[in-house]
């Protein structure tokens, strides 16, 4: 059959239909990612003009202790909200991925957190956890135990927001391992079951592997998902204490909207996305190289 | 032929149409009108502010003026941001804190001549234009101070009522302070915990600057323009963080996470509270009837004396490429209070206009605090200091940073997680490097 011809169609009307993508693109996100580039070696306060002052900023990141502590406590925030995310939204997916009465309606409860605001969630949980009128702390001493600083020590406070970051955002990967649950053929695990495995060799000897592709499609996710942290620490912590849950979103945004040096938040921003390059690219090698998709 | 008539009617009709326009034009035409842009940054001044455009424009013809208000948080980035456009509003409320950076960046008019050739004078307190002066690091005029705000020490008069302890007075000291938190701080129900601090603080500037300025204290020297706070200055750190450690009349900051830090005075937390002279307003309109309550000087270091306030200027700057400067200045000056009763003004801050300032109302005495009120207008007559300088913001730990820098730092001796002399000694270190970059 020969091919269907249009009398309208031009060579130039593919590019008609994407310019509005490629436009917003381009001047959304393709421009200030490379200006931001440029700015990252500047010195700039928004109101003169950018001065040029080549590797000042990355100098100036690369001699502060601060930074070395933002950005391990970057990986540190990310290493917790990866495993918790994941785990957690696995759980609830297999917890969930049953056929009882009223099911959907704990699907949209766990779920509903994914779609509240960071802000009020910080809201909630800073009085959860508030040291002395908060409940959580209540009933830590009510059974006898002296309840720690949650968000005061700076020990246990970059952990606690990162659990509560997970808490947020685990009913959206429940949603993710339940399609992939629900992928999973019935017969296999049936058969499983007539040759004996329990539930627990049947997780770990047929579920998990034939959820792999799942779990790494998350893992890629959460690892990108872990570095979007700005508002959870904006409404608990504002960083704090000293410097104990400063991110380097956070920094970037005092750096930029607070200190008015838009310059070395720049410089902060590449900083992060060399980070979150190399663990994408860390992650897609590790995807092709070592894993065999079962289905 | 009727086919030309018609076309004739039509031409006719036309002309006297345009004809009677042109007549109407003329007949009305108005002065040229002249379009301000205003902006603020305090959402909960927008009725107020509407009321104040309304009555300036009805007693100027021709004059229209376009509100903008900006969030409080979005405020500086984005008036930057039009700054660096050179598209400044015509008038807009300037912070002490950048008063310098703007001004000697030229993003204000310089006002000389206006506060020259007018009767500034007779209408504002010339001493508060002089602190914007003196804050902008030059000898020229370059924003019109519509408020002096300060600092003051809230007392909850049933606290005190309940325990016994006479109320502060403005000659109180350190001493006569720290004995009252003593009596103030109460378990109420034995359960071993403090259900009533006496005084309540953290490292925010207003809650700690006050006792250092009425020491004598300085942070800044101002000759090599580094952070270098002298003994006194020491001392009032030292006896504000003992409150915390040693008398114990005071929670460490990490015990009130969960509160809005001005929820803790009207929460009933704690029975005294230092902080900004503009929570008159708020304390007015959240606490209302339900509590009793009253403002006083903050006591006196044994070093110093508290008739140094800590004391800054909110004010109304000029574009310096605005079209019609005579007519912004004539409308700065009417919202920095010439046009202004004070029904429209908030309370607890000291009016630069004198109408307003001398007005009997000011101390209301059907509201709190009453005549307590009439210390806020001593002050503002009395001498004055701040720590503002470029970088204030990020050295001091303010707003988003406020868990860093000087703040930080007292929260870390409070906190235990530091010794007084480290973390002053890392307040130094990082005030110094944020001063370094402005001042070379």
């Amino acid at each position: 059959m020969a091919d269907i011809t249009y009398k309208w169609h031009k060579s130039y009307t593919p590019w008609l239909f994407i310019f509005p993508t490629v436009l917003g693109l381009t001047v959304f996100r393709l421009i200030p990612i490379a200006w931001s580039f440029y700015l990252s070696f500047t010195d700039w306060n928004l109101l003169a003009k950018p001065t040029f002052i080549q590797l000042g900023n990355y100098k100036e990141l690369l001699a502060s202790e601060d930074f070395i502590t933002i950005l391990l406590n970057t990986l540190q925030f990310s290493v917790v909200y990866v495993i918790g995310s994941i785990v957690l939204g696995l759980a609830l997916a297999v917890l969930i991925n049953t056929k009882i009465k009223g099911i959907s309606a704990f699907r949209a409860a766990i779920y509903l957190p994914v779609v509240t605001s960071a802000v009020a969630v910080g809201i909630v949980w800073n009085w959860i956890l508030g040291p002395t009128y908060g409940i959580v702390n209540n009933l830590i001493e009510a059974i006898g135990i002296t309840p720690p600083y949650w968000l005061g020590d700076p020990k246990l406070v970059l952990n606690t927001v990162a659990s509560v970051q997970v808490w947020k955002m685990s009913g959206y990967y429940m949603i993710i391992f339940l399609a992939g649950l629900q992928n999973i053929p019935a017969e296999t695990l049936e058969s499983a079951r007539v040759d004996g495995a329990n539930h627990r060799q049947s997780f770990f000897g047929i579920t998990l592997p034939m959820l792999s592709p799942t779990v790494f499609f998350v893992l890629t996710i959460a690892i990108i998902d872990s570095f979007k942290n700005f508002e959870l620490i904006y409404s608990m912590t504002k960083g704090g204490p000293g410097n104990s849950s400063n991110t380097l979103v956070y920094d970037v945004y005092l750096n930029a909207f607070v200190y008015y040096r838009v310059g070395f938040a720049s410089a902060i921003a590449y900083v992060l996305l060399i980070v979150v390059g190399l663990l994408t690219v860390a992650n897609f090698y590790i995807r092709k190289h070592h894993t065999q998709p079962l289905d | 032929m009727k086919k030309l008539l018609t076309v004739a009617l039509a031409l006719l009709l036309a002309s006297t149409l345009f004809a009677a326009g042109s007549q109407e034009t003329a007949s009305t035409a108005a002065p040229k009108e002249i379009t301000l842009d205003w902006w603020t940054w305090d959402p909960s001044m927008v009725d107020q502010n509407n009321a104040i455009i309304a009555k300036f424009e009805a007693a100027n013809p021709g004059v229209k003026i376009t509100q903008t208000m900006v969030g409080t948080k979005e405020y500086w980035t984005k008036i930057r941001i039009q700054a660096n456009q050179n598209k400044l509003p015509d008038v807009y409320t300037m912070s002490s804190g950048y008063v310098e950076e703007w001004a000697k960046a030229g993003l204000m008019y310089n006002l000389d001549n206006f506060v020259k050739n007018d009767d500034t004078f007779n209408v504002f307190y010339k001493s508060i234009f002089d602190v914007v002066k003196g804050i902008s690091g030059t000898d020229s005029y370059y924003a019109i101070p519509f408020a002096l705000v300060t600092t003051a020490l809230y007392y909850n008069k049933d606290a005190f009522d309940a325990a016994g302890v006479a109320y502060p007075t403005n000659d109180w000291t350190w001493d006569d302070f720290r004995s009252a938190a003593k009596k103030l701080t109460i378990d109420k129900n034995n359960d071993g915990k403090i259900d009533q601090w006496g005084f309540w603080f953290y490292g925010r500037y207003a809650h700690i600057e006050p006792w250092v300025y009425a020491n004598n204290g300085k942070l800044i020297d101002r000759t090599t323009m580094r952070f270098a706070p002298n003994q006194q200055a020491i001392d009032a750190l030292k006896m504000l963080t003992n409150l915390v450690l040693v008398d114990k009349v005071a929670p460490p900051q990490k015990d009130m996470t969960s509160f809005q830090q001005q929820d803790v005075f009207q929460q009933g937390a704690a029975a005294m509270w230092v902080d900004g002279s503009w929570f008159v307003d708020t304390l007015r309109k959240n606490v209302g009837d339900s509590m009793r309550w009253g403002i006083v000087r903050v006591p006196s270091g044994p070093s110093g004396s508290n008739e140094m306030t800590y004391g800054w200027p909110d004010s109304y700057a000029i574009a310096p490429n605005t079209k019609n400067p005579e007519m912004a200045w004539k409308f700065a000056r009417y919202v920095a209070g010439e046009g202004l009763g004070l029904d429209v003004y908030m309370a607890g801050k000291i009016p630069s206009a004198k109408k307003l300032a001398e007005d009997p109302m000011f101390s209301d005495p059907n509201q709190q605090p009453g005549a307590d009120m009439n210390m806020l207008i001593a002050q503002a007559s009395g001498p004055m200091t701040t720590s503002f300088t470029q970088g204030w913001g990020e050295w001091r730990g303010y707003g988003g940073g406020e868990t860093l820098g000087l703040n930080g730092a007292i929260d870390a001796i409070t906190n235990g997680q530091l010794t007084f002399d480290a973390a002053i000694k890392k307040a130094t270190d990082s005030a110094n490097a944020v001063l370094a970059r402005y001042y070379k």
